[in-house]
């Protein structure tokens, strides 16, 4: 599998991002060891003019490139922890729904299907204007959007597997149905269901730098959405305080993205076009 | 077409229990907002206690949340959805007041997006492989990967404020007493760039799809038979191959269009545009339960019929039942 | 000096002037005014209720002072007059006689009469509106012997000093004939206005604008010059300084432009960045303290924080240099009432961390003394970025504080409702007098929910006393005296801590004339502005 993932130049490309990404996030308290808000120098300070802050100051003094690699840290935990807890939750959900079947399935797709038809960001911005925006917070305002994906798919794949033998052993055995769903038909239909984590982990990566946008970011954290929002004031005076965080942003949006292609491929056994 | 009513109206009744779930759902989520309608209205104008609490009593905010749900939900089950208190106006009128700016520029930024995405689409995967289509992979994701309210304020200081090609925000000319055809092309100019801006990550995404689904219709038997036949390249791209990627596009149509709602509220925000997205945020801000419960609601509607739409095309695309028009 | 084409650093002289004078009258231009034409204006929010009378505040006052009018309107050399000519106080301090303008008519094309003015005294400014309520408690009849005379009778002297100083924010006049028998706070007047103003209103579009149109019959001989003045709603704090660049905004009040971005668009061909005009628009940086946490009950605890923050940063680099550095609760630029001779709080972290330890919160092992809840409000950029710096302030004498950002609302209830909060960063306006303003923020025994007043829980029956026997003093340099008294008390005392005061910038296309000639200007009628097309 992983060699497969390396045959593709996707997967080569999306790897070599996030290994990157990870390993600044890792170092950052390495790297910067003060908070990365606090104030570090003159104002509005240009890239590339101070070689004690390369990538310059913003506009109370911070540090950019503290920012950007401590930002690197919070969006990519953001963006995994969403996902994460999305597809956790649509994961029991789709596999509980599926194997139980009847009203309590009808019942819990109901609920699926009322969280698909209300647009996620709405619901992520009432959740986070209400609940007050803090980091677990804005993890869970986008994970409520996107675990109902996770969900059908992890539900469609308990319907293919709850009538195959070993299930059935297992009943006649004896043991709790519930047991039979989370200990032994969930792990067979997660493959399926993590496939879809690539896209979850970059829409959540772009929902969480949107509502910093609107400024319901978590403000004791540094993200890069944060970083953006806070650059826009000054788009024409500075424009550096924000496309270099928004650059940051789009490398890792698309590495994670290509990652997931990689992954997608090197699983499909035919991968060679005509 | 006589058809697609009565499957409308089945549709919107099997939505019911659903659309009840996110009733209900929405009404608790605001209950436990800190702070109601009164706390949001006073920071503009300053009071102390007892006006709140007058307020709270004119507002119908003194009585219990089930007792409020109660007389929220029996109204709307006269389809009354209600008044607004931030805008002193009853909800059917602000939101219809709204709802076609939203209409107008999602209904345009899906046309832009599934019209040139597909279109690229078919380019990039009519040779899969190929620099073209390599090319314009590429493109396609880092357009992906762009926030849209970033690319919307770059569209603006380019085209607006450096260029002055275009207006900066706003659906029309205020108050130009322009009628017809010079106002219509008013709104179409007006709707240029938060249609490029809300449109283009589902571009991206669209021809990322069409492509996808192409390479796989290459792959299949009939196509190799089809090529065995002699047909022109082109021909089977156009004929057979395209129109069977486009089916999965199609499908995508539907389950965006919740997506592309929440995303018009960041982009109405970036360029002034008077649509429910903002509405959104403003009955947030606000408090206006009984508002962004009118919003929630109107928006799963249109989701629902949107869907209908879709599914409505697809029958027609469908090959299974597209067999017997293309002989014609 | 043409204020208008001020050079950037005689922008930064003028803005750290503001705390030391009022600004010159400008030399009258001798260009001639042009007639016509529309003023497009750039609005952030969009109040809904635009009955200054009700709700005195400067978003209000934006759009309606245009068309709704009070009896008097500030100008840099004291007070003119708008629908009231003369005022005069009786030396009793129980009675307050106004001469009215003669030849107004109301919009609708009734005429304007005392007894309008009776009915807005007593039935809305002392009843219904935000601020009246204090200022006019006391009013207990207003008579009208004649249609140009109006004659405030109030029941226990109220000094006159006092009324004057309302005249301009306090005492819009509406119509009594549309009022009156009405549900007033539920008029619809109060959302399509009617007045005697130069402008009358036109439309609201929900979401896009505000149209206001020429009065025709303005009692102001050749007033207004303009057509039409628009308000366009650019919801997105960055969209304005690309309006005016475009053109399709001629004028941005109240900072719209985002202060770190003015020297970049002073400098295009066209726009003109001006500062004068707030002087008697003062905002105040404050921090707001709960006394119920024990920590900030203890006076040292809060001289240290005073000590943590260096007011020179927060004036140079948050505001740019547009704003001083606050010495106390009465901001330096007021002409009336400001003292310098308080206690200071010299930018001094070691001293902070020596009273701290003093006070007996010792660093524990992480370094830290004690944790906080720090709640910036969210109204302006400022106090917002004021909240970012003050946590890394209070970092430096180990206090750590935990930011919680609200949205209006939510603000709202946690600080003047729930007192959920330690510290709080407040932006309250300074309105020409301490009892309309000021006293409210330490005064005690004030109900909770009331928003921009002391809910930090502090109680000083010194402060209380001062306050008490100023509002009841008439002689003018007597009250001046006790109000120096109060801010000596409360900068000793610290019952909250004043960081800086600043008024806002207007930028405006160099075709827009007439900018800025009161103090007032942005919430000023607007009669003389016109436009070089």
């Amino acid at each position: 599998m992983i060699r497969r993932l390396f045959a593709t130049p996707e997967g080569i490309a999306g790897t070599a991002i996030l290994v990157l990404l990870a390993i600044t996030a890792l170092s950052a308290p390495l790297l910067f060891p003060r908070d990365p808000l606090s104030i570090a120098g003159p104002a509005l300070l240009r890239p590339f003019q101070d070689p004690a802050h390369l990538l310059g100051t913003d506009r109370l003094g911070r540090d950019v490139l503290a920012g950007l690699v401590h930002g690197a840290r919070m969006s990519l935990a953001v963006g995994f922890a969403a996902a994460a807890a999305a597809l956790f939750v649509g994961a029991v959900v789709g596999t509980i729904a599926g194997f139980a079947g009847g009203l309590v399935d009808e019942a819990l797709m109901r609920v699926a299907e009322a969280f698909q038809i209300v647009p996620g960001f709405l619901l992520a911005l009432a959740f986070v204007s209400i609940a007050g925006p803090s980091l677990a917070v804005v993890v869970a305002a986008i994970a409520l959007g996107a675990w109902t994906g996770p969900a059908r798919v992890a539900r469609a794949e308990v319907l293919s597997i709850r009538e195959r033998d070993y299930v059935a052993a297992n009943r006649v055995v004896g043991m709790h149905p519930l047991e039979i769903a989370l200990r032994e038909v969930l792990p067979n239909a997660l493959p399926p269901v993590m496939a879809l984590s690539s896209v979850i982990v970059a829409g959540a990566v772009l929902t969480e730098a949107a509502l910093s946008f609107l400024g319901l970011g978590d403000p004791n954290r540094v993200t890069w959405g944060a970083m953006i929002a806070e650059g826009r004031a000054v788009l024409r005076s500075a424009p550096y305080l924000s496309i270099i965080p928004g650059f940051a942003l789009v490398v890792a949006v698309v590495g994670v993205y290509l990652f997931g292609e990689g992954l997608v491929e090197a699983s499909t056994s035919r991968r060679r076009y005509l | 077409m006589n058809r697609a009513l009565p499957l409308l109206r089945r549709r919107l009744l099997s939505s019911l229990p659903v659309l009840l779930i996110v009733v209900v759902g929405s009404f608790l989520l605001l209950e436990a907002a800190p702070g109601d309608a009164v706390d949001a209205y006073l920071v503009s104008i300053g009071g102390d206690a007892g006006l709140a609490e007058q307020l709270r009593r004119d507002w119908g905010l003194d009585q219990s949340a089930w007792g409020r749900f109660a007389a929220y939900a029996t109204a709307l089950a006269h389809g009354d959805l209600g008044w607004s208190v931030a805008f002193s106006r009853p909800i059917r009128e602000v939101i219809l007041e709204r709802l076609p700016n939203t209409l107008l520029l999602m209904g345009a930024a899906t046309a832009l997006s599934f019209g040139l995405g597909s279109l690229l689409g078919i380019v990039a995967g009519a040779r899969p492989g190929s620099a073209r289509d390599r090319a314009l992979s590429v493109a396609s994701l880092a357009l992906y990967a762009v926030p849209g309210f970033w690319l919307g304020l770059v569209l603006i200081v380019v085209f607006a404020v450096e260029l002055r090609w275009l207006p900066l925000g706003g659906v029309e000319t205020i108050a130009s007493a322009k009628t017809g055809i010079d106002r219509a092309l008013d709104i179409a100019r007006h709707l240029v760039l938060p249609v490029a801006a809300l449109g283009m990550i589902y571009l991206a995404l669209y021809l990322r799809v069409m492509r996808a689904g192409m390479a796989e219709v290459w792959r299949m038997d009939f196509v190799l038979a089809l090529r065995a036949r002699g047909l022109s390249r082109r021909r089977i791209v156009l004929a057979h191959v395209a129109r069977n990627a486009l089916l999965p596009l199609v499908t995508m149509l539907g389950l965006q269009s919740a997506s592309m709602l929440g995303g018009s509220v960041v982009i109405e925000s970036v360029f002034a545009v008077p649509g429910i997205g903002r509405l959104a945020h403003e009955a947030v801000s606000a408090r206006d339960v009984p508002l962004l419960l009118g919003i929630i609601l109107s928006s799963a509607v249109l989701v629902v019929v949107v869907n209908l739409l879709v599914d409505i095309a697809y029958a027609a695309l469908d090959p299974r039942v597209g067999a017997s028009e293309e002989q014609a | 000096m043409n204020i208008l084409n001020m050079s950037r650093r005689g922008l930064l002289q003028g803005a750290a002037a503001i705390g030391a004078l009022a600004a010159l009258p400008f030399p009258v231009l001798a260009q001639e005014a042009k007639k016509g034409g529309r003023l497009t204006v750039a609005a952030d929010s969009e109040p809904r209720n635009l009955n200054p009378a009700i709700v005195a505040s400067n978003g209000v006052f934006f759009v309606s002072s245009k068309i709704v009018e009070p009896l008097a309107e500030a100008s840099f050399d004291g007070l003119d007059g708008r629908l009231a000519t003369a005022w005069e106080g009786s030396d009793d301090g129980l009675s307050v006689t106004f001469t009215l303008r003669e030849g107004v008519t109301w919009h609708d094309g009734k005429p304007f009469t005392s007894s309008d003015v009776a009915f807005s005294a007593l039935e809305v400014w002392r009843k219904l509106q935000n601020l009246g309520r204090v200022v006019f408690k006391d009013l207990e009849a207003v008579d009208t012997p004649d249609a140009r005379t109006a004659v405030f009778r109030f029941a226990r002297p109220t000094p006159f000093q006092l009324i004057r100083n309302a005249l301009p924010a306090l005492t819009a006049v509406l119509p009594r004939h549309l009022y009156e028998g009405t549900d007033i706070a539920a008029n619809p007047a109060n959302t399509a206005p009617v007045g005697t103003g130069p402008f009358r209103f036109a439309e609201h579009k929900a979401g896009e604008y505000y149209r206001l149109v020429r009065n025709d019959t303005y009692w102001g001989e050749g007033l207004p010059h303009l057509d039409e003045i628009v308000y366009r709603v650019l919801p997105d704090r960055a969209a304005a300084a690309g309006a005016i660049e475009a053109d399709e905004v001629q004028l941005a009040a109240f900072s719209a432009v985002p202060l770190a971005d003015l020297d970049r668009i002073s400098k295009v061909p066209g726009v003109e960045v001006v500062t004068a005009g707030y002087e008697a628009l003062t905002y105040q940086l404050v921090v707001e303290i709960n006394h119920r946490r024990k920590e900030l009950a203890d006076v040292k605890v809060r001289q240290a924080i005073a000590h943590a923050i260096d007011k020179d940063f927060v004036v140079k680099t948050i505001f740019l240099g547009y704003a001083a550095a606050a010495t106390g609760p009465v901001p330096k630029n007021d002409p009336q009432f400001y003292t310098a001779d308080v206690p200071q709080y010299a930018f001094d972290v070691a001293k902070a961390n020596a009273l701290l330890d003093e006070a007996g919160y010792v660093r524990g092992g992480d370094g830290k003394r004690f944790a906080l809840k720090l709640l910036p409000a969210p109204y302006f950029n400022e106090t917002r970025q004021f909240g970012d710096y003050l946590r890394q302030a209070l970092a430096e004498i180990g206090i750590d504080a935990t930011i919680v950002n609200n949205d209006a609302a939510a603000h709202q209830k946690a600080v003047y409702t729930d007192h959920d909060f330690d510290i709080a960063v407040a932006p309250p306006v300074f309105r020409g007098d301490p009892a309309i303003s000021t006293t409210i923020l330490v005064q005690s025994g004030i109900p909770d929910g009331v928003p921009f007043s002391n809910q930090g829980g502090y109680a000083n029956a010194e402060v209380d006393a001062l306050i008490a026997k100023a509002a009841g003093t008439l002689d003018e340099n007597a009250r001046v005296g006790l109000y120096h008294d109060f801010q000596k008390l409360v900068a000793a005392d610290l019952p909250l801590i004043n960081v800086a005061e600043w008024g806002f910038t207007t930028v405006k296309r160099s075709s827009v004339k007439n900018v800025s000639n009161n103090p007032r200007w942005a919430v000023s009628n607007w009669a003389d502005v016109w436009l070089d097309a």
